[in-house]
């Protein structure tokens, strides 16, 4: 087993150096933070992911999350971690004060989220529900339900979910058929409907659930404008704060899935006597915007739960070649010869580099994103504001979908780098792909990210915020430019952003002149081409803050090498991709839209 | 009721420790270090007893200004305030140094009761608390695996060879700890915030009246080397009916020793 599933070197290397995360003390909502208190919150979560997570990680999948007909049961170890998070006020760090937060940067929570996942991200799960539907009521609920609700599920008191999914309606969410009724007295809905693959949508970790869920009123429009957001508990809770009748929510049951075994995902249904009493959340038809604003930072905490399992995998791998002692130096002739560690063999290595510069990567653009919304945050000029919000939306699809994509490959790499051994539920990588590959379903199917980035977010405001994110490539490609040793790399990247620019443009033409259908056909490949420009940027960046602490001479000489030849290494292997993709779309590549169903 | 702690700041056991191209020092430069580990059982049970009996406790270490983030931790921990002798850049404090700096800082607090781990992970010395208890003229018991607070005494369980002893030690005293006596909580964002508002107050060790002589020692390194590696550990992984077969198996089949 490896000694550690991230780097925290990386990590600091990442807040401090790259991202500068010290500047936002000077904001007063920051006032109280210091270094310190940032790099304590840091350690601390990496310990907790390493000695509180990681112990029954593999537990979790023998385990599982269990259903006997009436209750769900989560796998023993479960009950632990919750407590230690709950009690260590680890379900919404960044919350305020005032909320019963410590105000800690996004970017820490961020961070905490990253590690807790590389240590068991089943077990993460319940505590990134329980803060989304924190989340939501804090920012779109009455007085009344947050002072129900929101600073017990903030305490881990209460667990949280987030219920869209119905059994015949999961990426078409403007098809569903909840509904809610207002009660005589107007206080209340009822609801009625079935609702599938609730993730924490029942255990037995907390006295009460609180569901925030879509369904559709009486009379109200089609379609995703016709749905509202509701509160609805498992349990009632009466005015005093205390628990109250059985709320009408039934378990029908929970999926056995491929991975993520110990996060129980039920089968729910509402109102089957009647009485399941939902409250509004926000104005009426709302609900899915509500549901969005959440689901943005949802969907980069997607992508950092798939690169977290990743990390994992790459230190499982990194472990593994050091210590497998297997064959000899192609160059060897004799036999008798003692064997070298794995590590020794240049495919090895190369796997294991093309691991580590997705996690490293990927992180950097997560916590880049974490960053921006923090940014977002203090800043108060509303066009700053504007730009950095447009940063952040355009960035999303690329952080759930290549984070989630890339991620799964990667493991696929450490399975490989294990050879047989890998193959193994002895070795936890194979676990770990099974674990990873729902990243790419949920929280919006990854065809859908893709289609957000070309179809909503590339066209939004004229393009504004494509350009601002080339404005911020091209500041680093310049800073870059600057510096000998690395010239070669950042023009390698600037080379790619005209490509991808000039892509961009010949798709936007097209969608432009009505030709719909053939704008978004590769929409996924434009989402890949994308994405890579972004990691190959974010590398350039640690590569540029590398450079210069050697400049500046630093004696960390192999861990800054480590960095600058790391984003050697994923522009030497993705650039020529993402060129060759680039020259595909603008050749409009037309045979997904012109092949026939009847041809298959 | 006073309660100090007596803790060292150590390269993290985990982190990679590489020898510098001197070849007698380690490099430090992207070095993680915390606070021993046996010493945060010797936090622990001081904030236990906080707990229990109301102790105000107090974190004491010496060294140059970076140990203040391992004060820093014990505070976020629970611990109250901090003291840290400050020795500035004057290099590896001796066992004996160190224990003759610590010693008069606790004369000047005047604490109930001395807590420190059985050892610090670094160096493996086991010596500072032994030899503060000795400076101090008070009772002393190592590697404690159960401490019980009664009046003006406690007593304590004690590893020995074999076997374990259970004696009762009139206050105050000093007792380092073992592992198993507890399980050291990890600081919680609440506490981590408020860690930052105590205090950690800074001794230099030069009004301590403590001879440099003493302080830096009479030991000198002549060389260092990481411990050569050797590929004889192997552990059976699986539950243990299956671990237990596949030893045999090992131990028969491979090791030809059963």
């Amino acid at each position: 087993m490896p000694d550690k599933l991230a780097d925290l070197r990386t990590i600091k290397f990442l807040l401090h150096e790259v991202l500068q995360l010290e500047e936002l003390l000077q904001y007063p909502y920051y006032e109280d933070h210091s270094r310190e208190t940032l790099d304590m919150a840091a350690d601390t979560a990496y310990q907790l992911a390493h000695e509180v997570f990681w112990p029954s990680y593999q537990d979790f999948d023998r385990e599982g999350a269990a259903f006997d007909g009436q209750k769900v049961t989560v796998p023993k170890a479960m009950h632990g971690i919750w407590k230690q998070c709950a009690e260590g006020g680890w379900i919404g760090p960044n919350v305020s004060y005032d909320e019963g937060g410590q105000q800690f940067p996004i970017t820490i929570h961020a961070l905490a989220c990253f590690l807790f996942n590389c240590g068991n991200t089943a077990a993460a799960m319940y505590l990134g529900l329980t803060y989304g539907a924190a989340h939501l009521i804090k920012t779109f609920g009455s007085q009344e339900l947050q002072d129900l609700y929101m600073a017990k599920l903030f305490a881990g008191q209460y667990a949280g979910t987030m219920v869209l999914t119905e059994p015949d309606t999961g990426t078409s969410v403007g098809d569903m058929t909840t509904t809610a009724t207002q009660s005589p007295d107007g206080g209340y809905y009822l609801l009625r409907g079935n609702k599938r693959f609730i993730s924490g949508g029942d255990h037995d970790l907390t006295e009460n659930i609180i569901h925030a869920v879509l369904a559709r009123t009486e009379g109200a429009p089609a379609g995703i404008k016709g749905l509202s957001l509701f509160i609805v508990p498992k349990y009632r809770v009466n005015p005093d704060g205390s628990i109250g009748e059985p709320n009408d929510v039934t378990t029908t049951g929970i999926e056995h899935k491929m991975g993520l075994k110990g996060s129980a995902t039920a089968s729910l249904s509402f109102g089957e006597k009647g009485d399941c009493r939902a409250w509004l959340v926000g104005e009426l038809n709302h609900g899915l915007r509500y549901m969005f604003e959440l689901m943005n930072m949802a969907r980069v905490f997607t992508g950092m739960q798939a690169v977290g399992v990743a990390s994992a995998a790459y230190h499982c791998a990194l472990d593994y070649a050091r210590t497998r002692v297997q064959g000899r130096d192609i160059t060897s002739k004799d036999p008798l010869e003692p064997q070298i560690a794995i590590i020794e063999h240049p495919d090895v290595r190369l796997m294991l580099l093309k691991q580590r510069a997705v996690v490293e990567g990927c992180l950097g653009l997560f916590l880049y994103c974490a960053r921006v919304h923090d940014q977002e945050r203090v800043v108060t000029d509303p066009e700053e504001q504007q730009r950095l919000h447009m940063l952040l939306e355009t960035l999303t699809p690329c952080c759930k979908a290549y984070g989630s994509d890339a991620a799964f490959e990667s493991i696929r790499l450490a399975i490989q780098c294990h050879g047989g051994s890998g193959y193994s539920e002895e070795y936890p990588v194979a676990q770990m792909l099974r674990d990873c590959k729902v990243f790419s379903i949920y929280e919006g199917a990854n065809g859908i990210q893709a289609l957000d980035l070309l179809g909503r977010k590339v066209p939004m405001k004229g393009g504004m915020a494509v350009q601002a994110i080339m404005a911020e490539i091209g500041k680093t490609v310049a800073e870059a430019k600057e510096l000998a040793p690395i010239k070669d790399l950042a023009e390698k990247i600037e080379n790619l952003q005209n490509e991808v620019i000039r892509a961009t443009m010949h798709l936007g033409m097209k969608g432009l002149s009505g030709e719909v259908h053939l704008f978004v056909c590769n929409a996924t490949a434009y989402l890949e081409m994308f994405s890579q420009l972004a990691i190959s940027w974010q590398l350039l960046m640690q590569a540029v803050t590398a450079q210069k602490a050697l400049d500046a001479g630093s004696d960390e000489v192999n861990f800054y090498r480590g960095k600058i030849e790391t984003a050697r290494c994923y522009a030497g292997y993705n650039v020529p991709h993402a060129l060759a993709t680039a020259q595909m779309l603008t050749a409009d590549e037309r045979t997904a839209l012109d092949f026939k169903p009847e041809w298959f | 009721m006073k309660v100090a702690v007596l803790v060292k700041r150590v390269p993290d056991t985990a982190s990679e420790l590489r020898v510098a191209d001197d070849g007698k020092s380690v490099v430090t430069a992207g070095l993680k270090f915390v606070m021993s580990p046996y010493d945060e059982h010797a936090v622990e049970l001081a904030i236990q007893l906080k707990e229990s009996h109301g102790a105000d406790v107090v974190v004491l270490s010496a060294g140059p200004p970076d140990v203040r983030e391992i004060i820093r931790s014990a505070l976020a921990m629970g611990a109250d305030s901090g003291i840290l002798v400050d020795t500035g850049q004057a290099g590896e404090l001796t066992c004996r140094g160190a224990a003759r700096l610590l010693a008069a800082a606790l004369k000047e607090l005047g604490a109930d009761i001395i807590l420190a781990g059985k050892q610090a992970v670094d160096d493996d010395a086991a010596q500072v608390p032994e030899r503060v208890a000795e400076l101090l003229g008070i009772p002393h018991a190592s590697v404690i695996t159960r401490f019980e607070l009664g009046g003006s005494a406690a007593t304590i369980d004690r590893e020995v060879e074999g076997g374990q002893y259970t004696l009762e030690l009139p206050l105050p005293a000093l007792f380092t700890t073992q592992k198993g006596i507890n399980t050291p909580r990890y600081p919680t964002l609440p506490n981590i915030m408020k860690a930052k508002k105590k205090e950690i107050r800074e001794i230099p060790a030069a009004q301590l009246g403590v001879a440099a002589d003493d302080l830096l020692g009479q030991v000198v390194t002549e060389s260092m080397t990481l411990p050569r590696q050797q590929r004889l550990c192997r552990v059976i992984e699986g539950d243990s009916p299956e671990r237990v077969r596949e030893l045999v198996r090992v131990l028969h089949a491979e090791e030809k020793v059963l």
